[in-house]
């Protein structure tokens, strides 16, 4: 399954504007103002004024706080979102429920603390974002991620993904019984995305410090159905046309 | 970008469903009246069960099929117990077993029940569903012929049929048993290779299969299981079969790479 533009024009205008200098200027914008997240729970806060507003949205980190501030937008950012900003992409620094900014290490041992899986999932997350893709919440479709090629008003999400990870035996416990298995693969195939198994080895490294991250080793798989119907009518073809 | 446009373009809330028309879709559910039977044929081959190989021994050839059905070894050519059973049911094969009595199909289901051949009812499904599709399907690591060198002093050559196979040094034999009897049922197995449809098969030289068919039963395969049989079948692209209720669903777990984006 190849990308769904949404209309004419869009994928032009994708190419005209690649993600990647998106995030560039987001992240020379926030290192600018010195721009700090707040922790709260499993959110990251951040305030942002007009031009970062327009960053963020572009690059789609995070969601959108309505209120009645006029000069900073307010959005909530996920876990594997702030830690991208702070720690990969390194244009914020965070501040904790004391008020006091948190180191990286801080901050990894709060969100690890929170979330037991935060390192597999935020390798997975990390890994697709590094290479532009767009990574959002795929709780809306049953799996941990949807991968966009750009942004989502252009264009459809291509993958649904899911989070496996060696170690703990597949962290999320996904995919391990039939039913989960036909479910998940047949509601991808109705919403036309295509199962993205991204596989984490920690290799024993654990989860002291985020950079315990760079030994991590990740696999991408699509689990797709096969047809043999369709594929011997191609092959049929293929025969009859070297004759 | 305005927030208020972004928020209303949020990734997944404008992704509509699409429905997708399942050609699987219903129940199986036949009324006794709509059951089709398969036609009877007049011409049958006909084979005796050797229970000590586990294959049937094909006594009389009749109909085009035996160019893509059976291992040949010493001249003559042998079946699983897959091939036999998809024979016998369509009505193109008469079994018999070593007394020469003939074996009824409901005799031949309970060969498979004892899962004593190397193979299984979920194995012999996928069987059924590839061949009727026209796919060529041979057990997994089972050469579809030996060959020989002339001065072999086991070659064939003059021996009577009976003495088959003892003369022919009993490795043959030894191996073909072994490989069956190795086919134990465990979560995850290579069993079947499958090459597409072709008029021009031959098994002296099949090539490499198009793709190698694994079985699985309990549950969905973990990844080490894939990495595993990958390595084993050394770049054929791997099928993953999942039989329930008489259907059988075919799945891929390929390697990919997603592009870095400009």
């Amino acid at each position: 399954m190849g990308p769904r533009w949404k209309r004419k024009g869009a994928e032009a205008k994708a190419l005209a504007d690649p993600m990647s200098k998106i995030v560039s200027d987001l992240r020379t914008s926030l290192m600018l103002s010195n721009s700090q997240g707040i922790l709260s729970g499993r959110s990251v806060l951040l305030g942002a004024d007009a031009a970062q507003t327009e960053l963020l949205s572009r690059a789609c980190f995070g969601q959108p706080i309505i209120t009645a501030e006029k000069d900073i937008q307010w959005f909530e950012l996920s876990m594997e979102e702030g830690f991208y900003l702070c720690y990969s992409l390194r244009c914020i620094k965070i501040v904790g429920e004391d008020k006091r900014v948190k180191d990286e290490q801080q901050v990894w041992k709060y969100m690890t603390s929170k979330w037991v899986a935060f390192p597999v999932f935020f390798k997975a997350y990390s890994h697709l974002r590094m290479k532009n893709w767009v990574v959002r919440s795929g709780s809306q479709y049953g799996v941990d991620f949807v991968a966009y090629r750009h942004h989502p008003s252009l264009v459809h999400s291509e993958y649904a993904v899911l989070v496996l990870s060696k170690e703990s035996g597949d962290a999320n416990g996904r995919l391990r019984v039939w039913s989960d298995f036909h479910c998940t693969l047949r509601l991808c195939g109705s919403v036309a995305k295509t199962l993205l198994a991204i596989n984490i080895d920690s290799a024993g490294k654990g989860v002291t410090s985020p950079s315990c991250l760079d030994s991590y080793e990740v696999e991408e798989r699509t689990v797709t159905r096969w047809t043999p119907e369709e594929c011997r009518e191609n092959q049929i073809v293929v025969e009859n046309r070297t004759k | 970008m305005e927030v208020e446009d972004w928020a209303s373009s949020t990734g997944g809330t404008s992704d509509s469903e699409i429905s997708v028309q399942d050609s699987n879709d219903g129940e199986h559910c036949h009324i006794s009246g709509d059951i089709p039977k398969l036609q009877y044929r007049s011409i049958k081959s006909k084979a005796r069960w050797n229970d000590e190989l586990g294959l049937a021994e094909i006594v009389e050839k009749k109909g085009r099929m035996w160019t893509t059905t059976g291992i040949v070894r010493g001249g003559n050519i042998y079946c699983s117990l897959e091939e036999t059973l998809f024979l016998a049911q369509e009505g193109a094969l008469q079994l018999s077993d070593d007394d020469n009595l003939c074996l009824t199909l409901e005799e031949i289901y309970k060969m498979v029940g004892q899962r004593k051949y190397g193979g299984c009812w979920e194995s012999f499904q996928v069987y059924r569903h590839m061949k009727s599709l026209g796919y060529i399907v041979g057990r997994h690591d089972l050469p579809w012929t030996i060959k020989r060198v002339k001065s072999d002093p086991n070659s064939l050559e003059g021996i009577p049929e009976a003495n088959l196979m003892k003369n022919r040094g009993q490795e043959d034999a030894n191996s073909m048993i072994e490989l069956l009897n190795s086919l134990r049922i465990n979560n995850l197995r290579p069993v079947f290779d499958v090459y597409p449809p072709n008029s021009k098969f031959k098994k002296s030289s099949p090539g490499n299969p198009s793709y190698v068919l694994c079985l699985l039963s309990d549950h969905p395969p973990s990844n080490p299981e894939i990495e595993d049989l990958e390595r084993h079948c050394n770049g054929v692209p791997l099928k993953f079969c999942h039989v329930d209720h008489g259907r059988v669903s075919y799945f891929s777990f390929d390697k990919v790479e997603l592009h870095i984006l400009p």
